[in-house]
């Protein structure tokens, strides 16, 4: 029998360094782990677009030489490394896309929250979590060693793209390539794994009274997001496979001269990209329903439609995906079908957008940091989309494939809408985390350096674009050379913003005011993770939270 | 509600004459069963293991016929199988039940663990103590039976207000046994 245990609060926390951080089950420090292993691959990733963005200042090669990179301009003579330039935007895909933005959104924001907000102890396999954790830190170590071991053209690492198109990706030399793909292969499956605990903590562990059309936003968002997840990545992973048996075992599936066919690789693999660009935005979509309606002191307007509409984002996601390739030579039906699929995902998008204007309508606005981060991202998501609603039609794509409006439109929606949910995230919650506040002030000298860095960057390129300048080139001709310049600047002053932020994190971590409420914004961060102490204790929820404590009934 | 109960002790002590005791083989007069709170129905779960295989078949169907099924297939049943294992493997382990049987001449707690053996504790009603500890246990508002020595929990899994309403609930069935 479970003899009683009446010695009151005598727990001690008597675990060391190690054993808390390295053998976690706990999802509060899962969640920590995560997000600061993302900032990390971020890190890296950033530093190589600010390489790339140096050598796209100017005209001509000036740094990515084979005579060795430089980091200085030199006079020198300089032999064009295009594989080096490859390398580059192939590593800044694959490690934004894998290691950077879901291990921040999904496995740092919603590891930390998901349980909180529905009120359950713990993840619904805790140990899982952990095992989840350093898969993923496996495969990211993988993607570093593929980076630095013997790939293409003698040279290190390999210069295929994020995607891994063959026949690119399985002639490409070396062994490199084999190790991206084991690389995402852990990840992958790290993922999944993760997505399964969030499906069933999500499915199984809520509070007593919460009935699925009353779960906070943010966790709505973990929940459909862990979905696509689950539904996307085996494909993935199959796909990658054939690659790997195609390079390594004389298969053929994507080799026209044994019978295969290369663009079916693309097929498969956009049915999961398409995807995976919601996984990577639709935690944010969460995080700024939150945001927005605390700093607009005003509950969310139309919860029931925003819920709907991320599951309509979700399900519409997984039958768009050949609008990444219309140019491979499919029928007419076919590009009319995906032309028209993809325009109605504006639908639902756009009940999100209005509905967070909605929100602020007749409220009573309140500048905060991630409130501004909140109002950068509703803003630079919708440029993202409208451009988005540019790019699907298949007759103006015919001029816009792979040119730099291609870039522009991507890094609008997922680096200026995912990164900005991100921070707003992370102002919004680091006094919660760790029981201490940024300094205001440079929370918003940050957003400011961000805000305008990046549409510095990225607002250019869509002229580049429109001018015919195409994607995936170390150099140009000299008529791109005005607003390529201007790019780079922006690039070089959000890099600053980044390093000025991480200097905002340890300042906030060592010395930042301690703040002891529970609720140190308003009443309108109403979800259950604002009942508890700041920080929370090690343990949370392991008593039901009762329904007065999350349900204002206004918000559903 | 995760817990219920079943009969009385009301009518066991109003005909005091009736032998319904444990020692001449009767069952229990009242039983109370409690469980851990689980917010998934079994309708829910084949409502996502539906919608999850329908839109796997997407990207499945296309390629019907050609080897590359075989590629695909493996991961895509991997990853059904999984969530249906996990999702069943949550359902387990909420299969936490605590089974209070109450006769005249004895009381019996039984508690199946979903891992683990199954933990047992009895005594005689007459002589056990009904507690609530309001801040002291491990839970606001534990409840726990002591008897034969022993202090046992019950219904630690429960929420506070549903525990405090058992603890009323429980010392009104002893009551009845008392007279």
């Amino acid at each position: 029998m479970a003899d009683a245990a009446i010695h009151g609060h005598e727990h001690h926390d008597e675990r060391g360094f190690f054993t808390r951080w390295f053998m976690s089950t706990n999802h509060k420090d899962i969640g920590i782990l995560y997000l600061f292993s993302a900032a990390v691959v971020g890190l890296i990733s950033v530093l190589f677009t600010v390489y790339m963005r140096m050598e796209l200042m100017e005209p001509g090669v000036q740094y990515m030489c084979l005579e060795g990179a430089r980091f200085a301009a030199s006079d020198a003579t300089c032999t064009p490394n295009g594989h080096l330039w490859n390398v580059m935007i192939t590593y800044h895909g694959v490690l934004m896309m894998f290691f950077v933005v879901i291990p921040a959104l999904f496995g740092g924001f919603g590891n930390y929250l998901m349980p909180l907000q529905i009120g359950a102890p713990d993840m619904a396999f805790p140990r899982m979590n952990n095992l989840s954790f350093w898969m993923f830190i496996t495969g990211t170590m993988l993607g570093v060693a593929s980076l630095l071991s013997p790939g293409g053209n003698g040279q290190l690492g390999s210069g295929v793209g994020w995607v891994l198109y063959p026949p690119l990706s399985t002639t490409e030399g070396g062994y490199s390539m084999d190790l991206a793909i084991f690389a995402v292969h852990v990840s992958g499956a790290s993922s999944i794994l993760g997505a399964i605990n969030m499906i069933t903590t999500f499915l199984n562990m809520r509070a007593p009274g919460m009935t699925l059309f009353k779960v906070p936003l943010f966790s709505w968002s973990i929940f459909v997001t862990a979905w696509l997840i689950l539904l996307s990545l085996p494909v993935l992973a199959g796909a990658i496979t054939m690659l790997l048996t195609d390079r390594n075992f004389g298969t053929t599936f994507f080799d026209p001269a044994g019978g295969g066919d290369p663009i079916l690789y693309q097929h498969i693999l956009w049915f999961f990209g398409h995807p995976e660009v919601y996984i990577i935005i639709l935690p944010g979509f969460g995080i700024i329903s939150h945001v927005i309606g605390t700093f607009a002191k005003k509950p969310i307007f139309g919860y029931l439609p925003m819920v709907w509409a991320l599951i309509a984002i979700g399900v519409l996601g997984f039958v768009v995906w050949a609008h990444h390739m219309y140019t491979v030579g499919m029928s007419l039906t076919q590009q009319s079908y995906f032309m028209l699929a993809t325009m109605v995902i504006a639908i639902p998008t756009g009940v999100k957008i209005f509905s967070w204007i909605a929100t602020l309508w007749g409220g009573s606005i309140e500048f905060k940091t991630p409130m501004l981060w909140a109002f950068g991202f509703l803003f630079l998501f919708t440029v993202g989309g409208v451009t988005g609603i540019v790019l699907s039609q298949a007759g103006i794509d015919r001029a816009y494939h792979d040119t730099y409006y291609v870039v522009a439109h991507f890094h609008y929606v997922m680096s200026l809408g995912a990164v900005f949910c991100i921070f707003a995230g992370i102002y919004f919650y680091i006094g919660k985390m760790s029981g201490r506040q940024y300094p205001e002030w440079a929370g918003k000298l940050h957003f400011w350096m961000m805000f305008i860095g990046a549409n510095l960057t990225f607002f250019p390129q869509h002229f580049l674009g429109r001018q015919g300048m195409p994607r995936r080139y170390i150099d140009y001709p000299e008529a791109f050379a005005y607003w390529n310049v201007w790019s780079s600047y922006g690039a070089f002053l959000s890099f600053a913003s980044f390093v000025f932020f991480i200097g905002i994190v340890f300042y906030t971590l060592k010395y930042g005011k301690r703040v002891t409420e529970n609720n140190y914004w308003n009443e309108y961060a109403d979800t259950l993770e604002w009942t508890l102490p700041t920080p929370p204790p090690e343990h949370t929820f392991e008593i039901l939270p009762k329904q007065e404590e999350w349900d204002k009934g206004h918000s559903h | 509600m995760p817990y219920e109960w079943t009969g009385t002790t009301k009518e066991a002590s109003e005909k005091p004459g009736a032998s319904c005791t444990f020692a001449d083989g009767n069952p229990p007069v009242c039983t109370l069963s409690l469980w851990p709170y689980r917010s998934l129905p079994k309708r829910g779960f084949v409502i996502f293991i539906a919608a999850t295989c329908i839109l796997l078949l997407l990207p499945l169907l296309p390629l019907l016929g050609t080897p590359f099924v075989w590629s695909l297939l493996p991961f895509l049943l991997g990853a059904v199988a999984l969530i249906w294992y996990f999702l069943n493997r949550s359902y387990r382990d909420g299969e936490l039940l605590e089974l209070l049987s109450i006769w005249p001449d004895r009381i019996e707690l039984i508690r199946h663990n979903p891992r683990g053996p199954q933990q047992e504790w009895s005594a005689n009603p007459h002589w056990v103590r009904v507690q609530i500890h309001p801040a002291s246990g491990p839970v606001p508002s534990y409840v726990t039976l002591t008897g034969e020595g022993r202090e046992v929990e019950i219904g630690a899994f429960l929420s506070e207000d549903e525990r405090k309403a058992l603890f009323t609930e429980i010392n009104e069935q002893l009551s009845y046994l008392r007279p």
